[in-house]
This record gives structure tokens, sequence and C-alpha cells, in this order.
């Protein structure tokens, strides 16, 4: 799992040295934004159920059509499976504010999607337009605070940008 | 590789379930200790010669067998080979206190350890000896708790903050005893 501290330790162990005056300052600049991620992750598991059906309803809002006969929504099975979808972006997000790093989103939930979508016939852009929606929604103070907010959607991004 | 973050990460996935609440906890403390963290390392990596070069000469002082002929340790190649191995290990337990988990030392040092060992013919009870001292040696100089008496020429003392270090000397010692578990 890629994060600051296993992409240190595996820098050293392939020179075969100990870990070195600058490994350890890179370790400590991690640890000092620990504290916004952290927030960030807490306040995502916290409220994950809501903005999951948020950013679910907004994608099915704009893109309407997805729910009519043989749309990638057209029965309440496959709605809740988008729904479902949705969810684990968020976890992965909240997975990746823990680790500091876009680690489980790139192991988890890019790698191999855009294969899978495309067998399965669904529209990257409905994703996008969800997590768009969480992003811009999600505000500080209200929802945690300023620098968490960074953090937490610097992720987003990432996700859009992948998907994109 | 996994490191204290990334581990509750992984045991969260298995359950599909977000990090929240009481597993954070946790990793707040790694973040709040960091600082005595790198100091800890530090103290490890600044002494690795100092640790190992005493452990392995301990262990032959209470073993003069291994450099007599036909010893382990005789000739000098193959104790070159077990100062090696010595500094190895520690770079390894070095690594997992760094990360704050274990994956690192067992994926990468101890996997298959033990079946090498046998399989050259080395003692795996001297081996464990000389990373019981190298536990001794490390924790004292991690908790500053070793004094001139028992470092005689050698004795060093790391000019840190001071404060509660139990739970990072507990942890380290940890690594050792893996080690130790391993090869025995």
């Amino acid at each position: 799992m890629k994060s600051v501290v296993t992409t240190v330790v595996t820098a050293a162990d392939a020179a075969g040295r100990f870990p070195s005056q600058n490994d350890l300052e890179a370790v400590q600049g991690n640890i000092q934004r620990a504290a916004a991620r952290l927030e960030a992750a807490e306040k995502l598991a916290a409220g994950l159920d809501n903005v999951t059906r948020e950013a679910g309803d907004a994608c099915f809002n704009k893109y309407a059509y997805l729910k009519q006969p043989g749309e990638a929504g057209d029965s309440q099975v496959k709605v809740d499976k988008c729904y479902r979808d949705l969810g684990h972006y968020m976890r992965l997000i909240n997975y990746c504010l823990i680790v500091g790093g876009t680690g489980p989103l790139d192991e988890w939930g890019i790698a191999g999607a855009r294969e899978v979508y495309r067998t399965l016939g669904l529209p990257t852009n409905a994703y996008i337009e969800a997590l768009t929606y969480t992003r811009d929604r999600a505000c500080a103070p209200r929802d945690m605070s300023p620098q968490a907010l960074n953090e937490f959607k610097s992720y987003l991004d990432y996700a859009i940008n992948a998907l994109s | 590789m996994l490191d204290a973050f990334s581990r509750t990460v992984v045991s969260a996935d298995a359950k599909t379930a977000p990090v929240g609440g009481s597993e954070l906890a946790s990793l707040r403390e790694y973040v709040q200790d960091g600082n005595k963290r790198l100091d800890a390392v530090n103290a490890i990596t600044s002494n690795a010669y100092c640790i190992v070069s005493d452990a392995v000469t301990g262990m032959i002082c209470e073993n003069t067998g291994l450099i007599q002929a036909g010893g382990n340790c005789y000739p000098t190649r193959r104790m070159a080979a077990c100062l090696r191995d010595g500094e190895i290990v520690l770079r390894y337990i070095s690594y997992a206190l760094l990360a704050g988990d274990a994956s690192v030392l067992d994926d990468r040092c101890l996997n298959g350890l033990k079946e090498t060992y046998i399989a050259l013919g080395v003692p795996t009870q001297s081996a464990g000896r000389a990373v019981s001292i190298m536990k001794s040696a490390a924790t004292a100089l991690i908790g500053q708790t070793n004094t001139p008496a028992n470092g005689g020429a050698k004795y060093r003392k790391m000019e840190t903050t001071q404060g509660d270090c139990s739970a990072l000397v507990a942890e380290a010692g940890s690594y050792f005893d893996r080690v130790i578990g391993a090869i025995s």
C-alpha cells in the first residue's frame, strides 16, 4: 500500500541503508498534516451514508434519462448498485485520508475501473457528476475545518480526474 | 508493505466499513507521538554499528566455541557474514519501528529466515542471543535507561527531549522478540 512511510522504507531498502535524516524529515512532514486528514476522515465516516445519498440524488437529477428503460438505472436494483458504488468511492476516499496518499483509491478503485465500466456499459460522467456535486457541496466550517476540507476535496478531485 | 495507517485501512476494507470513531484513536496516538518515534528510529540508526558489533561480540564471548576452528564464526569470512546479518535484521527492525507495523519485517526479512539458517547450518540459538543483546542495547538507547556502568567505554546518551516513551520501548522490543520467535 503506497503511503509516505512505505515509499520512504521501500527506497531505503532498495539502497540497503538505514532510514536517513531525509527519510525521517519526510515522515515528519506527513505527520504534521495528519491532524487535518484524520479530522476529514472522521467527519466523512460519520456522514458517509448522507453524503452518498446526496451525491447519488444529484447524479440522477442531472441525468434523469438513466432511469429510462434500457439505461444503466432502469430498475431499483441497478439504482441501488449505483448508490453502493458511490459509497465505495467515499469509503476509499476515507481510506486515502487515513493513509495520507492515493494508495487505496489507486489499488481498489481506479485500477481496472475503466475496463469494468466499459464492459457493463456504465457512463463514467454520471459518477463524475456525483463526485463533483459532493466536492462543491462540502463547505467549511459547516462540514469540517478548512484544512480538512482541502484534503477531502483533493482526493475527490483525484477520483474525478481518474474517471474523466 | 503496510504502515500503521494502511493496516487500519486494510482491516476496515475487509469489513467494507469506513475508518472512523475508535479506530482513529490509535492513529491519533501515532501522530501525537510522531516525534518520539522518529527520535527512537534515530537512536537505532545512529548507533547501528555499535549495537550490532556489541551484540555479535557479546554472543561470541558467551560461547567462545564459535570462533574456534569448526565454529560458525570461524574464520573471519563467516564472522563478517554474521555481522552483516545482524545489521540487516536491525535495519528491518528500524523500518518496522518507523512504519509502526511489523509487515515489512515479516515480508522482507523473517519470511524463510529460519529455513535459510537451518540450511546453512547457522546455530539459531546463538543468532537469537545476538538479537536479544541488540534488543537490550536498542531499548536502552531509546528509553535512555543506559548507564555508564552498562555502556562502558561505548556509553552514550541520546540528547532528546525527556518524556515518557515506554510505549515505544515496548513496541521496539516486540519487533526484536518477533525476530527471536521467528528463528527459534
